[in-house]
């Protein structure tokens, strides 16, 4: 890969299915050495994405390229000398051991790879010796969590990859992810998982209908958080503090709801809470990512994480 | 060691191939030691003579059922091992394409620095190498038996090589189809439609086209009409049978690899 190429370069790209748009004209491109999450709710078009970075589906419009070479569907096992790649639901050749898996996806791969693969067999602890249609998800996803970095990769695309994994083994993962972006490695990351997203990456992209809505670095996203308030009054005329961002209202059954961002002094914030009239129910959370990430959950599909309406 | 998809494909179809290499030996070693009780001094040929057309084309070519070679042929190798063999290539040809993607597994091997091309190729390779073992037990299970039948029953190297060689093609043909269209296509509606399809309308054509006059004009349609077993022993095989065969693969393989490389994997 030259200096000047980036690691994963998107222009442009549309994917469409029939009439549907999984993906609508999305531009982006990582840098080498970057650490990417990339974040959405069910359905934003994250799995398309890297199912088009990976060449598993063509691009409808645009072009990818990836490690310097142009990803098609035709051409992508080139590409793929220089790719790890791991998803949560992946599904590995049942009929193998997991030794056996390795040993045929070391085989497909140049240069040796045995102490690079010794060592992630001792952190991720898979269990070898059984058919992988007989072990367990977490089990499954140790194997293709080792088979992606084993062949010691330049970019690492996973998609949803502590999905099955116990908290121990997500650290392990999360550990192993701060390493590879302390050797120069570029990973591309789908989680649900804001918290692990947060922890290991360098820049955040948020996915929805299709298209990129936010793409910020962390330091970016640490300077702008604040606290994310809902609340719910029976004065209709109550008005959002002074430096209130992103508000929304809404009045049902003379119950007026009042959502915004406030980056403000918090005693200000406090004071202006206790002014309120028939104050009926105060919500505030921390406004990070997270927030960012459930409120436009909320605005997609009406509900909040939990479910409710 | 696992190096390839080919060798990979072999491992796990380990136990379809033993399962149906001892079937078919099974089959024919039955069918074989059959043959002194069908032996009756011609009489059954002279009965087979007066038999409606319409009941000999569902049992077969029968042949003259004095000489061992051209009973098997007529009762092993004419409609009998097409169809079974017809129907499981077709088994085979799904579980290497349709249903590998409908398990996610083949987007996995897909994940690999292993062409399209090659993971085309080498489960056919490995289909085909599956396929040569079967039609190897089926003959070793002829040869097995006839040591313990009683009266005179041989048939020569080159008849068994010719049959078994045509078996070899009827199969990679129907394994070919289901194979290609549905890596093709990743549909296994289109992939085992087409098959079923094929094969019944061949069995149809093949068995009621020498009684029903106006099918008999479509019988040249039929896949099992250019495997005329009793005619390979008598005077052996037609090219242009064997390129029916060779043609309907090298282009169902060519357009396989063309569309497979361009689509979406599931």
């Amino acid at each position: 890969m030259s200096d000047m190429q980036p690691a994963i370069d998107v222009q442009g790209v549309t994917k469409r299915f029939g009439r549907f748009k999984a993906v609508h004209d999305i531009t982006f491109s990582v840098p080498e050495g970057q650490v990417v999450g990339f974040v959405g709710a069910n359905g934003a078009g994250k799995t398309t994405t890297i199912s088009m970075l990976m060449g598993f589906i063509s691009v409808s419009e645009g072009n990818i390229s990836v490690a310097g070479q142009h990803v098609s569907t035709g051409r992508a096992h080139k590409v793929h000398r220089s790719i790890g790649y791991a998803a949560g639901d992946m599904e590995l050749p049942g009929g193998l051991t997991g030794e056996q898996y390795l040993d045929f996806l070391l085989s497909q791969s140049q240069g040796d790879h045995t102490e690079t693969t010794a060592m992630l067999l001792k952190r991720f602890k898979p269990q070898l010796n059984k058919k992988i249609r007989n072990l367990s998800r977490g089990n499954k996803q140790k194997i293709a969590l080792v088979a992606a970095f084993a062949t010691d990769p330049d970019v690492i695309v996973l998609d949803e990859p502590t999905s099955g994994l116990d908290p121990v083994m997500q650290e392990t993962f999360l550990d192993y992810v701060r390493e590879l972006s302390k050797q120069g490695k570029t990973v591309f990351m789908s989680s649900h998982y804001l918290q692990e997203v947060t922890e290991v990456c360098d820049r955040i992209m948020l996915m929805s209908h299709g298209q990129i809505v936010q793409d910020l670095m962390k330091e970016e996203l640490l300077k702008n958080s604040g606290k994310h308030v809902v609340i719910r009054t029976g004065y209709v005329h109550t008005k959002p503090p002074r430096g209130a961002e992103s508000v929304e209202s809404s009045e049902t059954d003379d119950v007026t709801t009042l959502r915004f961002v406030y980056k403000g002094d918090v005693e200000l914030l406090q004071r202006w809470l206790a002014g309120i009239k028939k104050l009926q129910d105060v919500e505030v959370s921390e406004y990070n990512l997270e927030g960012a990430f459930s409120s436009l959950y909320e605005a997609e599909t009406g509900e909040n994480e939990e479910g409710e309406s | 060691m696992m190096s390839s998809v080919f060798t990979k494909t072999l491992h796990e179809k380990r136990f379809f191939l033993i399962g149906w290499t001892l079937g078919f030996a099974a089959i024919a070693a039955l069918l074989a030691s059959f043959y002194p009780a069908m032996h009756q001094d011609g009489a059954i040929d002279s009965l087979l003579a007066n038999m409606p057309p319409a009941f000999k084309g569902l049992i077969g070519n029968l042949g003259d059922l004095s000489q061992f070679d051209t009973y098997i042929a007529s009762q092993l190798f004419d409609i009998r091992v097409p169809l079974i063999a017809g129907i499981m290539a077709i088994i085979l040809g799904l579980g290497l394409s349709v249903s590998d993607e409908e398990k996610g597994e083949l987007r996995t091997i897909l994940s690999l620095p292993v062409s399209r091309s090659k993971v085309f190729i080498q489960k056919w390779l490995a289909m085909l190498l599956i396929m040569i073992m079967i039609v190897i037990g089926m003959a070793a299970g002829i040869y097995v038996v006839l040591p313990f039948i009683d009266i005179p029953a041989e048939i020569s190297i080159e008849h068994m090589a010719l049959l078994s060689g045509m078996t070899l093609l009827v199969m990679v043909t129907f394994g070919t189809i289901p194979f290609a269209i549905g890596l093709a296509t990743g549909k296994r509606a289109a992939a085992t439609g087409v098959a079923i399809l094929t094969i019944i309308g061949s069995f149809i054509l093949s068995t009621f086209g020498q009684a029903v006059d106006w099918l008999a004009d479509f019988e040249k349609l039929s896949l099992l009409h250019y495997f005329p077993a009793v005619d390979i022993v008598k005077s052996g095989v037609e090219l242009s049978d064997i390129s029916v065969f060779g043609v309907i693969t090298s282009v169902l393989l060519v357009i396989g690899i063309i569309c497979f490389r361009r689509r979406d994997v599931a």
